[in-house]
């Protein structure tokens, strides 16, 4: 009876009698305390265990949890006491923002006392520790020490990582092919190592396509006049009509309003390089307010007094800090527990999806405009490192079907973001304890969470699954790989980060199998448009809601995982056909020597791939 | 698909002779299911004959050497000769001709089917056609699964209990364990709470014959209240002492007039395209739809679980019994019984728990949301439930062998069809409008071979477990493939089912060929 009554007051069913993914995986020993510590803990090479300690973790879902947890100098990893020392969570140290202690000397309450471990991707752990024997000290050191390197004069894990792969990651972007693959250099547009040694624009890459008719004097001379150097340069060309996407920095344009002929000559010169324009597509991705509030710290916008042969739009989105609060918002309705009543109004005054988008709608523009051939266009917002590139990166995957293969969209990754100086280290906060820093902010994220939009909007349209999303973004925090570190080229070259560290793409590529999706065609030349309208855009749910056992899907990657099974099956008989192909001709070369084996003879088989 | 196994041959070289007006048609003879189909050569007139198996009113097949003749005389008088290519093939085609032109799918799913399946589970049930001429029910079918050891007599007694006379009948025998849904109408105990002892025998024959000292539970889909409420105006619901073994629980579903509107302000909601969309979430939200799609799911969760986790028998009942009754009773067999999630069980499940059931069609779905006219009888419960099915496929992309095309052409139907299935509002009607011998089953119409790519999941493998939905509202989407249908264009999505499709075939047939 009990079960029935309590089972009626229950608003709904919890059972899942299909979670197949991320099940607790069962630990080869069964006594799993006492034994080797080797085997029971996964370590990458170059990873070292640091400590374990006894704990009660306090799931928010099952209740507290007896369990053993162990620290590496990568990561931690708590296995239980209680049943068959299954593995409960498995985090990179990386992904700790925050470690608070709960409860002092005089607590008394059941787990009163403990820790309490803030998660970048959306999750806290807690647990309860004993009062005795300084346990928690102990582990709050440890912790700290390992999760906030940076604070101790520590290196991030990724220095130490000894990882080996079969594939170089840092292989895949190459600055030189990738501009070639676009048909640069051409008439218009030339390659330019001005910024070699990063004394133009710190936080711009080395290499830069530049309008072939703009001096280097010219270039130096713009320079002066954008916020932090951050001159104008292509991103993209059009490889038919040549329209080009071009970023940049704010025009600092300050109070007095003043004026700089070389950057106005300068954008003038990029509106010539397609002879019938008249006029120039400026994008500034702020909301006009917050354009004409930059004048006041010295930067601005284009007006049209200057800039004649301009056109300038403002896109509205907001600064990091409104999607900062934005997302913390978000995590307040998922995690732990998920807004029952009210949950589309509590969403909605979150405003993430608001915040999407308008990204979207902003990228869909300068698709759109670009794709049309009615005019090349410039995109900015402050520093042209945050929203521009949200803006030219999903413009490009929007209008490039090249970065919609696994391998392009690194590329994408790569030079959009990395190249041009999206600060990860300020934004992410990689080793660093200052959990309330201001300049932290899920700008790459929000990008990635555009990418599944459209993903879902167009399922044959990427080569790469949900699964390759959710992993960059595990590794944007684990600082496993040294893809996201730092904030710009200058300091990567600095720190020679691709000498001394993995790339993320090495995983990646030397798997790819996991990361591809079934349904994927390939289809050259397509723009695609999603619908950016409120009602076709969906919480990434498998993402931001991941940790929450009820709302796991009963079939995660079933599909997927189905059509792996096909595909693998397709590829198999392929070769096996070839094979007897092969075979065949063989035979019917020997044939022709040896005539007594005409029965042999097979008809030609026709493959229907 | 009963319809391609009465035709013998697919095709034959054939000459019509069509009367001496008509020059002869020399081609490549085919049966369909509901056509012959004459196919000339390249090199004659480009046209197909075509001729609706129903209009042959007889047929005559003669035989000579190794070809044959078959006479056709129709109903509109004409009279046709096909001579044909080889005796096998003669005789083939007439056989086939002969079995599809009285063919008719109505026979598709009766009641006795679904008996003949609970019998060979159990022999607590029988088949009754006290029914027989809708004089106890009149929206019931003329055969109902009842306790065997219940007589018909008593349950005579148990419908003049019960609203519209709708006692308590099987909706699902869950062979398992042996446990019983039921589905009925409210008991019409009114305000001097009467008691009906034939029913009370009926609901105790129900737990003795699952398993002794079984338990029910009786799932009342409205509120106590509203429960309490209805024994002013003659109806009620079951005092507890009653029926011992028996325990009540209220689960309020919203129907009728409020169910309307919740749809009506959805599909506003979802073609507003000037509103400003920074406050769709909580319009949607508003139309309170997902709220009754969660509701529906986990009532029928309850009475899943009750059957599987907890081994009871369970009554599902509202007031008439027509409505959210059979979206619980219908929504859990598919959550318990894998044979339901196949395309014919389904069909059949849709057939026996909705249209024979007695759900009110033609007074339900008489306006869509558009209409202006004073909604008086519409609810969209059959829309909810297919709304419910959509998102248990979502949650189970390879457990049900349909996919979305056949909910919304289940959509389609219901509201306005080309096919009799959801004409009238009962078995009764049904026969009294001669519903089956003047038009077509709508599954007939479905399960023509050129309709399955889009009807059928291409991803589907049987899975022998009960599917339990996550009903959080995280869990549940907008079901945009109807709601957005004309908004946007479909392309990406049936692209992606294309490819689906591709892959599998291609797969199908690496297999084969290896």
């Amino acid at each position: 009876m009990v079960g029935v009554s309590s089972m009626a007051s229950a608003s709904a069913p919890k059972c899942n009698s299909h979670t197949s993914e991320n099940e607790p995986v069962k630990s080869t020993s069964q006594d799993g305390v006492n034994c080797d510590l080797n085997e029971t803990v996964p370590r990458l090479p170059g990873e070292t265990l640091i400590t374990d300690k006894e704990v009660i973790y306090i799931c928010p879902f099952n209740g507290p949890i007896k369990g053993r947890v162990y620290i590496t100098n990568y990561r931690l990893y708590l296995r239980s006491l209680e049943t068959d020392s299954t593995l409960i969570f498995d985090v990179p140290l990386g992904v700790i923002s925050r470690i608070e202690k709960m409860g002092g000397a005089t607590s008394r309450g059941e787990n009163s006392y403990g820790l309490d471990i803030t998660c970048k991707d959306m999750r806290n752990l807690r647990f309860a520790l004993k009062q005795e024997g300084h346990s928690r000290r102990d582990m709050f050191e440890i912790l700290t020490r390992y999760a906030f390197p940076l604070a101790h004069s520590l290196p991030l894990f990724a220095f130490l990582n000894e990882e080996k792969f079969n594939v170089d990651g840092w292989m895949v972007y190459n600055p030189v092919e990738e501009y070639r693959r676009q048909g640069l250099p051409n008439h218009q547009w030339r390659i330019t190592f001005i910024n070699k040694c990063y004394e133009l624009c710190e936080t711009y890459p080395a290499l830069l396509v530049v309008p072939y008719r703009a001096s280097d004097d010219d270039l130096r001379r713009v320079a002066a006049f954008r916020s932090r150097n951050r001159i104008p340069v292509l991103s993209w060309i059009h490889p038919e009509n040549k329209m080009v996407i071009v970023r940049c920095s704010q025009p600092l344009v300050g109070m007095s309003g003043k004026r700089n002929k070389d950057d106005e000559k300068y954008l003038d010169v990029i509106r010539e390089t397609n002879r019938q324009l008249s006029k120039l597509t400026i994008y500034d991705a702020r909301p006009s307010v917050n354009a004409v509030a930059n004048k006041a710290t010295g930067g601005g916008y284009e007006s049209d007094d200057a800039y004649h042969n301009a056109e300038l739009f403002f896109l509205d989105i907001h600064n990091i800090h409104v999607m900062r609060e934005s997302l913390k918002k978000v995590k307040d309705i998922v995690y732990p527990n998920v807004e029952e009543s009210h949950w589309l109004s509590s969403l909605e005054s979150t405003h993430w999806l608001e915040h999407i988008k308008l990204v979207l709608t902003g990228a869909i523009q300068v698709a759109d405009k670009v794709s049309s051939g009615k005019s090349s266009v410039l995109v900015h917002c402050s520093d042209g490192w945050d929203r521009t590139a949200q803006l030219t990166s999903l413009a490009m995957l929007m209008l490039d079907s090249f970065y919609r293969s696994i391998e392009g969209f690194e590329i994408l990754v790569q030079k959009e973001w990395i190249s041009f100086g999206h600060k990860f280290a300020s934004r992410i906060g990689h080793g660093d304890k200052n959990h309330a820093d201001a300049d932290r902010s899920p700008i790459f994220l929000q990008f990635v969470d555009c990418v599944w939009q459209m993903s879902k909007q167009f399922p044959t349209a990427f080569e790469f699954n949900e699964r390759f999303l959710i992993t960059i973004l595990d590794h944007l925090y684990s600082c496993r790989f040294g893809t996201f570190l730092l904030n710009c080229e200058s300091a990567r070259e600095k720190q020679k980060v691709t000498e001394r560290t993995v790339s993320l793409w090495s995983l990646i590529n030397s798997n790819k199998e996991k990361f591809k999706n079934p349904f994927y065609t390939k289809e050259i030349n397509r723009v695609l448009y999603p619908v950016a309208s409120m009602r076709h855009l969906e919480l990434w749910v498998n993402y931001y809601i991941r940790w929450n056992p009820r709302i796991k899907q009963q079939q995660p990657n079933a599909v997927e995982q189905r059509y792996m099974e096909l595909l693998a099956l397709r590829d198999d008989y392929i070769k096996r056909l070839e094979e007897l192909q092969l075979a065949n001709s063989s035979k019917v070369s020997s044939a022709s020597t040896s005539p007594s084996s005409p029965s042999q003879m097979m008809p030609h088989v026709q493959t229907h791939f | 698909m009963e319809f391609s196994e009465l035709i013998r041959t697919g095709r034959a070289q054939a000459e019509l002779l069509r009367g001496p007006e008509a020059p002869p048609l020399r081609g490549t003879l085919c049966v369909t299911s509901h056509h012959l189909l004459l196919s000339p050569g390249t090199e004659a007139s480009p046209d197909l004959w075509l001729l609706l198996l129903r209009s042959v009113d007889s047929i005559e097949k003669r035989v000579a050497g190794d070809s044959g003749t078959i006479t056709l005389r129709c109903k509109d008088l004409r009279v046709l000769q096909l001579d044909i290519e080889g005796v096998e093939a003669t005789l083939d085609i007439a056989r086939s001709i002969e079995g599809l032109r009285l063919g008719d799918a109505w026979h598709f799913h009766p009641p006795e089917r679904y008996y003949q399946r609970v019998a060979r589970e159990t022999n607590a049930w029988r088949l009754s056609e006290v029914n027989e001429d809708f004089s106890l029910c009149p929206s019931y079918p003329r055969a109902l699964i009842v306790p065997r050891s219940v007589d018909d007599h008593a349950l005579a007694r148990s419908a003049g209990f019960r609203q519209g006379g709708r006692f308590p009948v099987l909706s699902y025998h869950h062979a398992p364990n042996g446990t019983a849904l039921l589905r009925s109408s409210q008991p019409l105990t009114g305000p001097q709470k009467r008691r009906c002892a034939e029913d009370e025998e009926l609901l105790r024959a129900v737990l003795v014959g699952a398993r002794p000292g079984a338990r029910g539970f009786i799932i009342d889909t409205r509120s106590a209240q509203a429960a309490k409420q209805a024994r002013m105006t003659g109806g009620g619901t079951e005092a507890k002492a009653a029926y011992p073994g028996w325990k009540r629980l209220h689960r309020p579903l919203e129907r009728g007039r409020p169910l309307q509107e919740s749809f009506v302000r959805l599909v506003e909601a979802c073609g507003d395209l000037e509103q400003s969309m920074d406050r769709w979430l909580s319009r949607l939200e508003g139309c309170r739809w997902l709220e009754h799609v969660k509701e529906a799911l986990s009532t029928a969760c309850l009475a899943a679980q009750g059957m599987e986790r907890e081994g009871a028998c369970i009554l599902v009942h509202g007031a008439e019994g027509t409505d959210s009754t059979l979206l619980v009773t219908s929504l859990a067999q598919l959550i318990l019984d894998p044979l339901s999630r196949t395309m014919d069980g389904f069909q059949e499940l849709v057939e026996r728990e909705w249209i024979q059931a007695g759900h009110p069609f033609q007074l339900r779905c008489a306006h869509s949301a558009f209409s202006h006219a004073r909604p008086k009888h519409e609810a969209p419960t059959f829309l909810l439930f297919l709304d419910c099915v959509w998102q248990l496929g979502r949650q189970f992309p390879l457990s049900l062998e349909f996919g979305e095309g056949l909910l919304l052409a289940l959509f389609e139907h219901a509201y306005a069809s080309p096919f009799g299935s959801f004409l009238c509002n009962s078995e009764k009607e049904r026969g009294l409008c001669e519903v089956r011998t003047r038009t077509h089953s709508l599954w007939s119409g479905l399960n023509q071979p050129k309709e399955q790519r889009k009807l059928r999941n291409p991803l589907y493998a049987l899975n022998p477990l009960a599917i339990w939905p996550s009903v959080e509202p995280q869990s549940l989407r907008l079901w945009q493939g109807l709601f957005l249908r004309w908004t946007r264009p479909p392309e990406p999505s049936e692209t992606a089912w294309e490819k689906v499709w591709q892959i599998v075939t291609d797969s199908e047939k690496t297999e084969g060929s290896a």
